[in-house]
């Protein structure tokens, strides 16, 4: 049984395609990450399968039921933890969850205990009578990520759930998501522009760029694909340039070739055997290797060989900026 | 229609929960119709013939005094909402929207809370006036009144709602609601009797629901009605007018929030 399956899934905002003819399938009880630049689609994507948003074309079914036809039973069955924080600030941590267990419907009886059990989990039972104005971002994060867990929904989405975060606070949060996962047994949906985050935490991952998802698979197949090995070189500007680009193609260990212009990545296998190799053409040509490194392919390797383009970096106000105009456009 | 109420309570809760947080602006909210019935009705005070020729006893500043107190509940409530934008911006509303309760239960909430925070603050100026020597001929009828305020700033608060939720921009609402409140306010008996309006202002103002909550006021706190309109009539129409107000919020706000902000 399937957590969350998109048939053709389309979103335009005016002339603008957001999300463009997307089509995967979630397994219950599987982290899967969307990956992809700021505007590449994630957001609206998440928007849609939480009834946020219609949907222009397409089918969506979350937990088995249809986004359009059945938003309600969508919502009985999902937790959604925004990007930015959505606490109440004035109220303490322990109201603010009580408030998301009303909005949720939990049982009157089963509140209290369920609001225990998640403070526990993220570690903030000694701070919840605290004001949460007083609570770091850090904190914030996981008190919005216990709101959308404490009815237990059968899916949890998580709208870039670390961004914003200091490297440690981030990597506390992954342990947090990864707990929730072993202890409840729910789908998580995220999104991330982080390489790491969805190398850390996914089962699958999905690369979304542009509206269009790209490749869908896991994220060791995904490096595995590229060959183990990758090699980065730079050389002396040269008119045997080319020559050496093509000599190097015929090597039957590089699956890939990728050229910038003070740069060549090469993705092989046994890197070891293929670096002889490549010494050997280019003092054939007569060609001055700068400097040479060896390393095992990152998610960034596999990005940039599905889009053609490098992740953009953490630029959360270009992007907010970018979402509020496309949003705009809608409204008009 | 269990669950209606349920989760209308929630967000009246959340409402009243982060009013209680933000004291401070309790006190700040009262300055400005404590000066109206301080400078206004001693102002005016030179016009206490003119009040009695209408069949007012007392003082002007009796007889404003009920003026007053729907000006506070007016402006309370019609600035209730603006909330519903901070909501938005901030994701509070997505969280809401994407949880099993039903729309116009958010706008319900946020509705009723404020019009129990116009009521409070209503009958703090009520108060004020009787401090400063407004007398009360019976004062079993403040229950009565507040009930009044209660029922009026609910009618007002779906205004504001509505405003808001359809304003995409905290500028958008500040100027539609100062568009509405002051002629609404004007446009009534508040500070002059109805009977010695211009013939035409009186006619402007029968139409304003503001009207009738002021009369009905002034009658329970003074003993006098005034301008031929018989209670049975103000209540009724107050009684439609938040009616057909809560139908409209519900509506709007369901439209709207339906929409990408």
């Amino acid at each position: 049984m399937y957590s969350i399956e998109t048939k053709s899934l389309s979103k335009s905002f005016g002339d603008l395609k957001a999300v463009d003819d997307i089509s995967f399938n979630v397994e219950s009880g599987e982290i899967f990450g969307f990956l992809g630049p700021n505007g590449a689609g994630k957001s609206t994507t998440m928007m849609i399968l939480t009834t946020l948003l219609k949907p222009t074309s397409g089918q969506a079914l979350v937990s088995g039921f249809d986004v359009m036809t059945q938003p309600k039973k969508v919502r009985q069955n999902i937790g959604f933890v925004q990007q930015e924080s959505t606490v109440d600030e004035y109220l303490s941590g322990r109201e603010n969850l009580l408030l998301q267990a009303r909005l949720n419907h939990i049982p009157k009886e089963l509140i209290a205990q369920r609001i225990d059990e998640v403070l526990e989990l993220i570690e903030l039972s000694d701070k919840q009578n605290d004001a949460v104005v007083t609570y770091s971002g850090g904190m914030r994060k996981r008190l919005d990520i216990a709101g959308g867990l404490l009815h237990r929904p059968k899916v949890l989405f998580l709208d870039e759930p670390t961004v914003g975060l200091d490297i440690q606070t981030r990597r506390k949060i992954w342990e947090y998501i990864k707990k929730i996962h072993k202890e409840f047994d729910m789908t998580l949906f995220l999104s991330t522009h982080y390489m790491e985050e969805a190398d850390q935490l996914c089962d699958r991952i999905g690369i979304i760029d542009g509206g269009k998802i790209q490749v869908i698979d896991t994220p060791q197949n995904m490096k595995s694909a590229m060959g183990n090995e990758v090699i980065s070189l730079t050389i002396e500007n040269d008119k045997n340039e080319k020559a050496f680009l093509s000599a190097l193609e015929k090597i039957e260990l590089i699956k890939k070739i990728n050229q910038d212009p003070n740069k060549i990545t090469l993705f092989a296998s046994k890197g070891t055997e293929v670096i002889p190799k490549i010494f050997q053409i280019s003092s054939d040509l007569n060609i001055k290797i700068n400097s040479i490194s060896l390393t095992q392919p990152t998610l960034d390797d596999v990005f940039i060989s599905y889009t053609g383009h490098e992740i953009k970096g953490d630029d959360a106000g270009f992007n907010r900026k970018r979402e509020h105009a496309k949003m705009k456009r809608l409204r008009a | 229609m269990n669950s209606l109420m349920y989760d209308t309570y929630t967000i009246f809760w959340r409402e009243l929960k982060r009013y209680k947080k933000s004291r401070s602006g309790v006190l700040i909210r009262l300055i400005q119709p404590a000066i109206w019935i301080i400078v206004v009705g001693n102002t005016f005070s030179g016009t206490q013939p003119l009040i009695q020729s209408v069949g007012f006893e007392g003082k002007y500043i009796e007889f404003m005094a009920p003026g007053v107190i729907i000006l506070t509940a007016i402006f309370t409530s019609i600035f209730g909402g603006v909330n519903t934008l901070w909501d938005r911006r901030y994701g509070f509303m997505n969280k809401a929207l994407t949880s099993p309760i039903s729309r116009s239960s958010i706008a319900l909430g946020k509705m009723s809370a404020i019009s129990l925070i116009a009521a409070m603050q209503a009958s703090l100026i009520l108060g004020i006036s009787l401090a400063i020597g407004v007398t009360f001929p019976n004062p079993i009828m403040i229950v009565p009144i507040m009930a009044i305020v209660i029922l009026f700033s609910l009618g007002f608060s779906g205004i504001s709602v509505v405003v808001a939720a359809t304003a995409k921009s905290q500028e958008t609402f500040w100027g539609v609601i100062n568009f509405l409140g002051m002629p609404l306010f004007m446009l009534s008996p508040a500070l002059f009797p109805l009977e010695l309006l211009p013939d035409w202002l009186a006619s402007v103002a029968r139409l304003n629901p503001v009207t009738y909550a002021v009369l009905l006021v002034r009658e329970m706190m003074t003993g006098v009605s005034e301008g031929g309109v018989s209670t049975i009539l103000s209540i009724g129409v107050i009684v439609v007018f938040v009616l057909i107000m809560v139908g409209l919020a519900s509506y709007v706000f369901t439209r709207e929030v339906n929409k990408p902000f």
